[in-house]
């Protein structure tokens, strides 16, 4: 039987711009190749610049988690300037970085993925009273006589896998316009520590510029109860719903696993001193659900390979003195994305990765029930650690709401803003999508060297060295697709990833086409 | 329910039957001709008028260039109106790379037939690459010929946030972005440059234009006189303490709270634009308000070589 190859792009409702192709024999995917289509170039842009710009500018990286970045970026100054954040400061931080967690996933599920597992046309058959769905009803059948149904249509026809029911597909379109509404509300309650959205403006080096009141933190609560009753009342239920529901099969099957190694650098301090942190760190290598065994992280075993990247061939060095220089004419390149590895092995980074490594017990009932890693998994603990961030925002309010009332609150470390002379730091994170780290080098006040290994790279890289794919790559073998002409599941897996390109394709890591150690100094 | 001002029911009913409430639709039109400058009665009826007159929606292409998506993601934050009522009743959104049902081939067809058929709009996001096409690719296709092809039949262009509008961050970087005037220079262009496009700038010109057909006034740099119209400086409520000789030099102290923050760097002064007024998020915050100050975003080359933010 011959084979056929399908390229879909530009892949949608992910960010930036990806290409996916893949080759399908006997109506599965038996190899496929991830492309990442834009460069930018940020070293350019920085090296030479005053450190303290970094932040504001590496939020830039990407438009939607941009404080995941901020956050990376000021933790890599902090160090590199000996600057001490107060615990205010942190906390501040913590919630503007929560704030856009919870948007950040809630817009994942709706906008950018839900439209891949319901059939929008059913609504027209919904029979019910509801008034609020009865309208979503009437939108939708205006769309329709209207002869217009932009931007539902064109789409993917839809499969068995598609929800068809009409109270449940009229259900989730209302949840899907509600949706929008909650995830401004969620960027607009981070605004009031960030001071604007997207891109907030308050995190910089030493802690935060914006002194908070008890009228902020009250106004945060407010805003953080109504995301919580969503989080609870709609999401959480949406999307347990559907995967222990009508996307069973989809579950069992274990449809889109990949390579099944997982990583976390973990992150988010619970306490002053982070003992306790929001995700834990650790590293699962071929896992085992029956038993779950969690080796540290060792940030020694992290590498990055070029060899199938639009880069020029250098020497290996330590990323603090990397050097970036594209080669849009690399034989055998395919993307801009480089491809990062972890003991030598692509790794998934992430919400199913850190739900794994916490142990978490709602998602180990899912796969007890017989939810594989996949698909429908990595949208469970999407759903699921959005509750924990919910609860730790709730913690962090309290504990500011005590910070600021004693006489001596401190948001900044004012001793430590003007840049060092020379000076190095690193800053680990976990972003929506996974694993973040951001480098810098000082040198005469000057950033002498930048750079960052972003999640979307670890899982949209291409293959390495020794030839093995990169996790969207490898977890699309094996996908069924009936019709070429509507590659539906291959969509469906790249999206549970909630690609985002914008961040794998900053440029501004070291180059080489070498595998290369990475040494890091320290972890979160 | 409706506003007495208003008396023209036949529109309204119009405006209706096409899923807008009549209570939201005239807040919409006289929150809109209030901040364009614009007597609220004739706008909306005249917008009203627009929406019903028309058969269909006008289609609206959205293309994504060397960007962030941060500018969707403002622009989603729409409350008032919000977001899902432009998207869906007044405009036909045919193409966006973060929304759209489709993908691939079904995504490109869809593109195409609205370009060729002209007449439509077209938001830009992010900049167009000079030192090399292949730095943006989509579609297979460079991202020049794809904004060539989008606008070449076009009613109107807005470019959204500082990339499309100027080159934004990237004009210093590899690609050497630039912005979409430089491209394409036959066409009406509405520049909204901050980055990220404030939402309500954004709202409000296409309601301009769904109603009028025209663009709004432009200042030389083609933003909109009406937002773009005034230094920030002789808004900000900081004004005081600046000529007062008054400046922040400490984040912790609560005395030098609402303090001038010219000493940390704030380029109000060079800027023109109305964040102090109009704010962020639904009036929540806004870079001035939260004590970092602004960073001139709404100002072509506000990054360029030499220029520190926090200094």
């Amino acid at each position: 039987m011959g084979r056929k190859r399908i390229t879909i792009d530009p892949v949608t409702r992910i960010e930036g711009h990806l290409k996916i192709e893949v080759e399908v024999k006997g109506k599965k995917v038996v190899d496929a190749w991830s492309s990442g289509t834009m460069a930018r170039g940020f070293e350019a842009l920085l090296t030479g610049r005053d450190p303290r710009d970094a932040p504001w500018v590496t939020s830039r990286f990407c438009g939607v988690c941009y404080s995941v970045h901020q956050y990376a970026s000021v933790m890599a100054l902090d160090e590199a300037f000996g600057a001490q954040v107060p615990w205010g400061g942190t906390l501040l931080r913590n919630l503007s970085m929560g704030a856009e967690y919870l948007y950040d996933h809630i817009l994942h599920f709706y906008q950018l993925t839900a439209l891949d597992y319901i059939d929008v046309m059913a609504i027209a058959d919904y029979q019910g009273r509801d008034a609020g769905l009865l309208e979503v009803k009437d939108k939708v059948l205006g769309l329709v006589a209207a002869g217009d149904t932009s931007p539902f249509t064109p789409r993917n026809a839809p499969d068995e896998f598609c929800v068809r029911d009409p109270e449940v597909v009229t259900t989730a379109v209302a949840h899907y316009i509600q949706a929008l509404a909650v995830n401004a509300h969620a960027r607009n309650m981070g605004a009031i520590f960030g001071g604007r959205t997207p891109h907030y403006q308050s995190l910089v080096v030493g802690g935060s510029t914006q002194l908070p009141d008890l009228n902020m933190v009250a106004k945060f609560r407010t805003m953080l109860d109504e995301v919580a009753d969503f989080v609870d009342d709609v999401y959480l239920p949406d999307v347990l719903a559907f995967g222990t529901g009508p996307l069973m099969p989809l579950a069992e099957a274990g449809i889109g696993a990949g390579h099944l190694n997982y990583l976390s650098y973990g992150g988010f301090k619970m306490d002053p001193q982070g003992k306790e942190l929001l995700f834990p760190p650790g590293f699962i290598r071929g896992l085992d659900p029956s038993g779950l065994a969690v080796e540290p992280f060792d940030p020694a075993r992290v590498t990055e390979s070029v060899k199938h990247a639009w880069y020029k061939q250098a020497e290996p060095l330590h990323p603090f003195d990397g050097e970036q220089i594209f080669d849009l004419d690399r034989e055998g390149a395919y993307s801009f994305v480089k491809a990062p590895r972890y003991d030598d092995l692509p790794v998934e980074v992430g919400p199913l990765a850190r739900m794994l490594i916490a142990g978490n017990p709602t998602l180990l009932d899912l796969v007890a029930k017989g939810v594989k890693p996949g698909v429908v998994a990595r949208h469970a603990s999407r759903a699921i650690e959005t509750r924990l961030v919910v609860d730790a925002c709730y913690r962090w309010l309290d504990m500011l709401t005590e910070e600021l009332t004693s006489p001596d609150f401190k948001i900044h470390d004012s001793a430590h803003w003007a840049p060092p002379e020379q000076g190095q730091g690193a800053g680990f994170s976990e972003a929506p999508r996974g694993a973040l780290g951001h480098w810098i080098k000082v040198k005469d006040k000057k950033i002498e060297n930048y750079q960052a290994v972003v999640p979307s790279t670890w899982m949209a890289s291409p293959r390495d060295e020794a030839g093995a794919r990169g996790q969207y790559e490898e977890s699309l073998i094996g996908c069924p697709v009936d019709d070429v002409d509507n590659p539906i599941n291959v969509l469906r897996i790249i999206r549970s990833f909630d690609p985002c390109l914008g961040c794998a394709i900053h440029i501004i890591d070291p180059d080489s086409n070498e595998l290369r150690r990475y040494v890091i100094d320290k972890g979160c | 329910m409706r506003d007495s001002w208003f008396k023209d029911d036949e529109l309204l009913d119009a405006v209706e039957a096409r899923g807008i409430g009549r209570r939201d639709f005239l807040k919409i039109c006289s929150t809109f001709a209030a901040a364009l400058g614009l007597s609220q009665v004739p706008f909306a009826a005249r917008i009203a008028q627009a929406v019903e007159g028309s058969a269909a929606k006008p289609p609206l292409l959205w293309l994504e260039g060397l960007d962030c998506a941060g500018c969707s993601i403002s622009f989603s934050g729409s409350l008032n109106p919000p977001a899902t009522s432009i998207l869906l009743d007044k405009l036909s959104l045919r193409y966006h790379e973060a929304l759209m049902a489709a993908a691939g081939h079904q995504a490109e067809e869809a593109f195409h037939a609205t370009a060729e058929a002209g007449g439509h709009l077209v938001v830009v996001e992010g900049a167009v690459p000079t030192a090399d096409q292949r730095y943006c690719l989509v579609g297979g296709v460079p991202f020049k010929d794809k904004l060539l092809a989008a606008t070449e039949r076009c009613a109107a262009i807005v470019c959204v946030g500082a990339c499309a509008s100027f080159g934004g961050l990237t004009r210093e970087m590899v690609c050497a972005g630039v912005g979409v005037s430089e491209i394409v220079t036959d066409k009406p262009i509405i520049n909204l440059p901050t980055c990220p496009v404030h939402p309500e700038h954004l709202v409000g010109v296409v309601l301009y234009h769904l109603a009028t057909g025209k663009l709004p006034a432009l200042d030389e740099l083609g933003r909109p006189s009406a937002y773009f119209g005034q230094n920030l400086h002789d808004n900000c409520r900081r004004r005081g303490y600046y000529d007062t000789g008054k400046y922040l030099q400490d984040w912790n102290d609560p005395l030098q709270k609402d303090y001038c923050l010219l000493l940390k760097g704030c380029k109000g002064p060079k800027t023109n634009a109305d964040c102090a007024v109009r704010l962020w998020n639904d009036r929540t915050n806004s870079c001035i308000d939260c004590g970092a100050g602004c960073q001139g975003c709404s100002e072509p080359g506000f990054y360029d070589d030499g220029i520190q933010l926090f200094t």
